[in-house]
């Protein structure tokens, strides 16, 4: 794999390729930019982390509102199973990520991590899964959409604010790096997992990143540069996300788990800042209102700890699809229940394949939850045209995954009824 | 990283060739030369070497006849499944996106970003009964050159414009000369459909085809401009549909002005009275198609649908009443009619814009009725539902129970039509006022 080009790029841009491009040589590359960065380290004590592999929010850091930040770096690793699960290689599983456990800090700082398995992992099994567990295989979610479907045994989820650290990591795991922040690897897995290279999948998210990549054609010099999304706009406010209670299996062999739904897709941006006025983006992706009354300033600066939807704008969306425009928030939001928002979305920007693009991450307690807002956002029941119906028609759906990930005490190789 | 002066005189270079044509054309002008009618503000005017784009100085809020008359370069129909596309290149030019709502701030005009690029159209229609198709599919486009994608996937957006009728289009940036190829996909299509159209649609499909961006092309597209002569600028009416297909489809890539596809004569049509529905030239255009021949999506004449016919309970000076300048055409097909549930009759509204009938899609409406001053049904209103039929075409409907001579209906328009503008309908069909019809006496 050939490296980019340094003097081409930023510093920041730069090490967002090499997270890209992943591997060895990436690796050392990014170690030489960054230098010697302090990474905090981990716990020997598997006991003091919590039970739940999607417990973020307590260890990632805060926004000026106090809402939780996601971290900067992200890699998706598709893996294939090469053989039938047994007890050794679960025990394989499970020391190697001890051993990022001990390497990192469970932090944005250090390395925060997820292991999460599909409805065609589990159909090996004899049993199906538990009733509690609400996970059937992705299907096509709107009409315009023919996605790839992730086929493959697991997929993990590796995030830092450090892009030498998801790098590292995933070398520790599957490459010949044998050193993590001055832990020894000794186990990693080889033998058991095979890495699908062509599948795998990167991002970043934050502040100022989207526009730092107007080189990627498709993304062009109008994105904003304060913007942490490409769309331009600050998302995930605390108010409009579901909690990691509301999100957790309770019951069941499961009890601590989650599911996971990953939707890639792809953007249009230059009609979405090149055609569209700022209060038509506004109209789009929040509510007609919201760019009357002019409440959410360039890239979302004016709201706080939500995204501003009062119950009335949200029960008025099918009177503002008549009126011509849907938001996008809006119509989602239609979704919330007594409980509040269903999905705890962590999505983050790509440009993998050199196109901008999205992949749409969210934990929900069963994937039903994931097709029920989803299919809010689609609004089919709205008198709405489609290029003014939210941002669907700045959306093209490539691909789609569901996931189970397990609590930490079950997340390596999980039979679909365990004891 | 481009560099978007650089192409701006590559651009210049490139058709600067063709100086002949360009000088008849008034291309080169820049907003130094050009008159006060030149929208001096906007960049994309002249020195990016497209046509130059004169704008009316306060238009009508009504049908006007734009500046110029564009031209385009026609490609060979494609069929896929159940549809034939035409697809139609021309220079990037501005149009305007309505933003969601009534009135006049709410449409926008969307300037291209670069004079390197087509604007990109096509007509679909579907094979079997040649009716275009002003529906609201969610299309993607992919472009790409010598198998490379060019760009990110893209929705177009529904337009309507005087020569075209009802299309889908965008401008479309292109940075070398080659051969594009093009990549349409059609989701099936959500609008209600009845008639024999009822059940149809309901595949995706995809359509390829492929154009050449070159010299040739820009020469034929950016010399074919007809400008005409200021005095007519503005003036209410439109331009006639194009006669597609005649003598269009050249290979060669030069043309001189007569050879741009449209109609030479001069037949606009005035602001007189009358005009809405009689004309009917161009209603054979439905039903039938030739190879090459790309039909017009005009509705059927008012005289053409059954059923008794709303009178307008204020006096019209034109054949339909009119709001926002949309004609409005509205009849109630009898019990028993396929469209109406039961033993209700049928509201059948068929909003067209005047002179050329082309479809207004995308609206909402609803609509009220009172007899002796009093509600009758739904007093919050019944909202007309839209539909593509067979034989009546693109309208909106709704089943009612009995209503009497006498009976008042108020159409109401909760919004205008959201489909984007080429020049010459930016300010018709925004603030759309509701209308009040009559039922006749029985005759
Ligand atoms: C390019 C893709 C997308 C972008 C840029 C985007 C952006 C946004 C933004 C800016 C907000 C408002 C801020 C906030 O509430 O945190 C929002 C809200 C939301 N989005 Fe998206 N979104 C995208 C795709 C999706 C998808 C695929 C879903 C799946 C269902 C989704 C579900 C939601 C939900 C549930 C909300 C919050 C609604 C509520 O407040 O209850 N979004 N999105």
């Amino acid at each position: 794999m050939t490296l980019p080009d340094r003097s081409a790029l930023s510093r920041r841009d730069y090490l967002r390729t090499l997270v890209a491009i992943g591997g060895a040589t990436a690796l050392s590359a990014c170690v030489s930019e960054s230098g010697a960065i302090d990474i905090p380290a981990g716990t020997d004590d598997p006991d003091s982390l919590p039970d739940r592999q999607h417990a973020w929010n307590d260890s990632l850091s805060r926004d000026d509102d106090g809402n939780v930040q996601p971290p900067d770096h992200h890699v998706l690793v598709p893996l294939a199973l090469l053989d039938e699960p047994t007890d050794e290689t679960r025990a394989q599983l499970e020391d190697a990520f001890r051993t990022l456990e001990r390497a990192y800090e469970w932090s944005t700082d250090g390395l925060l991590f997820t292991i999460g398995y599909t409805p065609a992992y589990f159909e090996r099994f004899d049993d199906a899964l538990p009733e509690s567990v609400d996970l059937p295989k992705p299907t096509a979610l709107t009409a315009s959409e023919d996605p790839a479907i992730d086929e493959f045994d697991a997929l993990l989820h590796l995030a830092s604010d450090h892009s030498q650290v998801v790098l590292e990591a995933e070398e520790g795991l599957f490459g010949d790096h044998d050193d993590l922040n001055g832990v020894a690897v000794e186990t990693d897995l080889t033998g058991v997992f095979e890495r699908l290279e062509d599948q795998r999948r990167t991002g970043f998210v934050g502040a100022g990143l989207p526009a730092e990549h107007t080189d990627v054609s498709g993304v062009p010099d109008s994105v904003p540069e304060d913007a942490p999304f490409f769309m331009g706009f600050r998302s995930g406010f605390e108010g409009s996300q579901a909690t990691e209670d509301r999100v957790t299996i309770e019951d069941g062999p499961f009890a601590g788990a989650t599911t996971q739904h990953v939707e890639s897709l792809e953007t249009q941006l230059r009609t979405w800042f090149e055609q569209d006025s700022h209060p038509m983006r506004v109209r789009k992706m929040f509510s007609p209102e919201h760019a009357d009354e002019n409440l959410v300033g360039d890239v979302g600066e004016k709201l706080t700890t939500t995204n501003g939807l009062t119950d009335e704008r949200i029960d008025a969306t099918e009177a503002d699809a008549r009126r011509g425009v849907v938001g996008h928030a809006q119509k989602a939001a239609r979704a919330r229940d007594d409980d509040g928002p269903p999905l705890l979305r962590r999505d983050f920007n790509t440009v993998d394949g050199d196109r901008p693009g999205v992949h749409f991450l969210s934990l929900q307690h069963g994937i039903d939850d994931f097709v029920r807002v989803r299919e809010a956002m689609i609004g089919d029941d709205l008198d709405v045209m489609h290029a003014n119906n939210g941002i669907l028609s700045y959306i093209f759906v490539t691909r789609r995954g569901n996931f189970l990930l397990p609590p930490r005490s079950l997340r390596a190789l999980p039979r679909a009824t365990p004891q | 990283m481009h560099d978007h002066d650089l192409d701006r005189r590559t651009f210049v270079q490139r058709t600067g060739a063709a100086t002949g044509i360009l000088a008849l054309a008034g291309c080169l002008e820049t907003d130094d030369d050009t008159d006060e009618d030149e929208d001096t503000g906007d960049p994309s005017n002249g020195d990016d070497a497209v046509p130059r784009f004169p704008e009316v100085e306060d238009p009508p809020a009504a049908v006007y006849r734009p500046t110029h008359r564009e031209s385009m370069r026609m490609l060979e129909p494609i069929t896929a499944g159940e549809y034939t596309l035409a697809p139609m290149l021309s220079y990037p030019h501005p149009f305007w996106l309505v933003t969601g709502g009534a009135g006049e701030d709410d449409i926008e005009r969307v300037d291209p970003e670069q004079g390197r690029g087509v604007h990109m159209m096509f007509t679909l229609w579907d094979d079997e009964t040649g009716i275009v198709l002003p529906v609201d599919t969610s299309a993607t486009i992919t472009i790409s050159q010598n198998g490379e994608r060019i760009g990110s996937p893209h929705s177009p957006w529904p337009m309507i414009s005087q020569e075209m009728g009802f299309h889908f289009g965008d401008n479309i940036p292109l940075e070398d000369d080659g051969t594009y190829t093009v990549d349409v996909e059609l989701p099936p299509i959500p609008t209600h459909t009845t008639g024999d159209l009822e059940g149809r649609f309901t595949d995706s499909e995809t359509v390829t085809f492929e154009f050449e961006y070159d010299r040739a092309f820009r020469e034929q597209v950016v010399g074919g401009v007809e400008y005409f002569d200021e005095s007519e600028w503005g003036e209410r009416g439109a331009l006639e549909p194009m006669d597609h297909g005649h003598d269009d489809h050249d290979d060669d890539g030069h043309h001189d002005h007569d050879g741009d596809g449209h109609h030479d004569d001069d037949g606009h049509h005035d602001d007189d009275n009358g005009h809405d529905d009689d004309d009917g030239h161009h209603n054979d255009d439905n039903g039938h198609h030739d190879h090459g021949h790309v039909p017009y999506s005009a509705l059927p004449p008012a005289d053409a649908y059954p059923g008794t016919r709303l009178e307008p309970t204020d006096e019209a000076d034109t054949d339909l009443p009119r709001s926002g300048d949309a004609a409005i055409f509205a009849t109630l097909l009898e019990s028993g009619s396929r469209l109406a549930d039961g033993d209700d009759q049928y509201l059948l509204v068929s909003p067209r814009t005047p002179y050329n009938r082309v479809p207004l899609a995308d609206m909402a409406m609803q609509v009220t009725v009172e007899r002796d001053g009093e509600p009758v049904g739904d007093a919050d209103g019944t909202r007309l539902v839209q539909t593509l039929d067979s034989e009546y075409d693109l309208h909106y409907g709704a089943s009612l129970a009995a209503l009497q001579s006498g009976d008042a209906i108020t159409i109401t328009f909760e919004s205008p039509p959201q489909v984007a503008r080429h020049q010459g309908y930016e300010t018709a069909f925004l603030e759309m006022p509701p209308l009040e019809f009559t039922v006749p006496e029985e005759p």
